[in-house]
């Protein structure tokens, strides 16, 4: 395995004592199909000609071959303006996200995807909205040009983040964001989190705003994907649900759900208690009784997680303390 | 130098001399911790001894036999290198190995496994196994490591202190740091016959790896998004439920429903699809359980590394 080593450097070298940059790219590189280049030049002559100094970070996630080769010309080319991060194997984005901001020295985070999703040249319109006080500002592709199947999906997975989150955006498949440094000091970003960040941000009291910007033909874009995505989404957002409205008292949840199947399970056994011989009710109904218990049994340890480790996780954020 | 021991009171006077030797020979400040598991001989004797005369050893001695893994982990705890070798007290393991193990880690590695190439050990009871057992972990979780039993071992300090070390988990460190992104790297290291005691393995151990060994692989995949790890664990009872639905609803209304296999496919399908939301409901506490727990703190994001090409 050592031969396979490759001498270069691992994070690109930070420019020291030079004046901190007030915009850090930071672009999660996914596969092959990178359009680095592109994305990166566009994304700066706009940064240039709204007169904001910027940084880049291209985070490679487990991403080898060409991408890589072009990010590192990007780097050598830029004179420490485009910095190179490259994880060994996929890590997904909430990672990529991480480790840049650790290494981004702009007091503002703009992410974007690995190619262009909307009309860069209206980028203006997200930075009025940051200096309007906003903490985070979302894109959202609207009009959209792409096929209808795909409006049709992203249309889907909002709608159902909006009915089970609550959250008021209108595309959150659409990464080209601004985020406030302060927001990800504060918030821990992990597993499918940094699709949900406005949210999540939003949930926490944040100020996240939203801008329709003009969507382009983006390239190949993907229409139909295998049935394990649309599964894994899902569990996102069941997951997201939970996390944000239930974290803090996990035997609600489980107790509702539970005390449903007791009460639907004992109402079934009862009403068929004489035929328990002949109706396959009954035993339904013995079973929903029993699996209620079990949820709610996942409640109590729920619980007892959350009442051991409640200092880890505050249900709150100080906005301020005047002292 | 980190060094587990357990009733070798026998090598301890001339594994310090070769360490000495070897590790004191590489200019380099260096100490060495021997952590007594409780030996039920002299051993703890012996070593106070060795710390009396020498001022690079230190002792820790636990207050029962807690294990070699424990063992370790109190080591890495006390020790204060900013390298951390660690490697058996039997003097099978080679001291004079060590210095090449610093430089291979020094090269940009964090953490570096010895390979006992050749091992003076008995093939049934002891190679054997091991080999399955190697096999075994690298088919399971991608780890390509040939003796990951092997303690002799370098690592980098910044790697241990993010890396949970419980259990019997000790074999498995090097699957865990890559989950973490750690650049690891093999090393031939001499492997000698024992001289002196017995042997502290045996066959049973094998068992419990492979209960270990589901463990690690679950938590090195999936910590990252447990739902989703439960929710795999449920498709082929989602996928049976279907079936089973399907075949109930073509007899529903039917007096088939009644016969043997309506019967049996009804029932079935109720159990499989309460396991389904069952194992939803312990997907969800598994998300909140890791919520809250300090594993995604940004202390703890992997480590960088190339990409392989």
């Amino acid at each position: 395995m050592s031969e396979t080593v490759i001498q270069t450097p691992l994070v690109g070298e930070e420019p020291v004592g030079a004046p901190r940059p007030e915009v850090t790219i930071v672009v999660p590189v996914r596969d092959e199909r990178a359009q680095v280049r592109r994305v990166l030049d566009a994304l700066g002559a706009e940064l240039d000609r709204l007169g904001r100094s910027w940084e880049a970070l291209l985070v490679y996630d487990g991403v080898a071959g060409k991408v890589w080769e072009t990010g590192l010309e990007l780097q050598a080319e830029s004179d420490q303006q485009v910095r190179t991060i490259a994880l060994h194997k996929r890590f997904g984005d909430a990672v990529c996200l991480t480790s840049a901001f650790q290494h981004a020295r702009g007091a503002v985070i703009l992410t974007s995807p690995q190619y262009v999703q909307v009309d860069l040249r209206e980028l203006g319109r997200l930075f009025e909205r940051l200096d309007d006080g906003a903490h985070l500002v979302t894109s959202w592709r609207n009009p959209r040009v792409d096929a209808r199947l795909n409006r049709l999906q992203s249309a889907a997975f909002n709608w159902l983040l909006r009915w089970l989150v609550g959250s008021p955006f209108h595309d959150l498949n659409c990464r080209l964001r601004l985020i406030r440094r302060e927001l990800l000091e504060e918030l821990t970003i992990y597993g499918s989190m940094s699709r949900f960040l406005p949210a999540i941000a939003q949930h926490q009291g944040y100020r996240v705003d939203e801008v329709a910007l003009r969507h382009v033909q983006e390239l190949g874009g993907p229409s139909l994907f295998a049935p394990g995505a649309y599964m894994r989404r899902g569990l996102d957002i069941l997951g997201l649900m939970f996390l944000t409205k239930f974290t803090h008292k996990p035997l609600r949840f489980f107790g509702a759900l539970g005390g449903l199947s007791m009460g639907l399970g004992g109402l079934l056994a009862a009403i068929q208690v004489g035929q328990w011989a002949t109706s396959p009710l009954f035993l339904l109904g013995v079973l929903f009784f029993v699996l209620g218990v079990q949820i709610v049994c996942i409640g109590l340890v729920g619980e007892i997680i959350i009442f051991t480790q409640a200092r880890n996780v505050r249900e709150y954020k100080i906005e301020r303390i005047h002292d | 130098m980190v060094i587990p021991v357990f009733d070798e009171e026998q090598s301890l006077p001339q594994l310090q001399r070769q360490i000495a030797e070897h590790v004191g020979g590489m200019g380099i400040p260096w100490e060495v911790v021997y952590v007594d598991d409780h030996s039920a001989d002299g051993s703890y004797r012996v070593l106070l001894d060795l710390h009396a005369a020498d001022p690079h050893v230190r002792v820790v001695r636990l207050r029962r036999n807690f294990g070699q893994t424990a063992a370790l982990a109190a080591g890495f705890e006390t020790s204060r290198g900013a390298i951390v070798v660690t490697m058996d007290a039997d003097l099978q393991n080679d001291p004079a190995d060590v210095p090449a193990l610093v430089a291979e880690l020094q090269r940009g590695h964090d953490l570096v496994v010895g390979w006992r190439r050749r091992r003076r050990d008995g093939f049934w009871l002891r190679r054997l196994p091991s080999r399955l057992a190697n096999r075994l972990i690298a088919a399971f979780t991608g780890a390509h490591v040939h003796d990951t039993g092997c303690t002799l071992k370098a690592f980098r300090r910044e790697l241990l202190e993010n890396l949970p070390i419980y259990a019997e988990q000790h074999r498995f460190l090097p699957v865990l740091a890559m989950a973490r992104g750690a650049r690891i790297s093999e090393l031939e290291v001499n492997h000698r016959p024992r001289l002196f005691g017995r042997s502290k393995y045996g066959l049973s151990r094998a068992v419990r790896v492979l209960g270990d060994l589901l463990t690690v692989k679950m938590i090195a995949s999936f910590s990252r998004a447990p739902l989703r790890y439960f929710a795999l664990l449920a498709t082929p009872f989602l996928l049976a439920t279907l079936l089973l639905a399907l075949e109930v609803a073509w007899r529903l209304g039917t007096p088939s429903l009644r016969d043997n296999w309506g019967q049996a496919a009804l029932l079935t399908f109720m159990l499989l699809s309460m396991a389904c939301a069952y194992l939803l409901m312990l997907g969800l506490l598994a998300e909140l359980a890791i919520k809250v727990s300090r594993l995604h703190r940004p202390d703890s994001l992997p480590l960088r590394s190339v990409p392989r090409p």
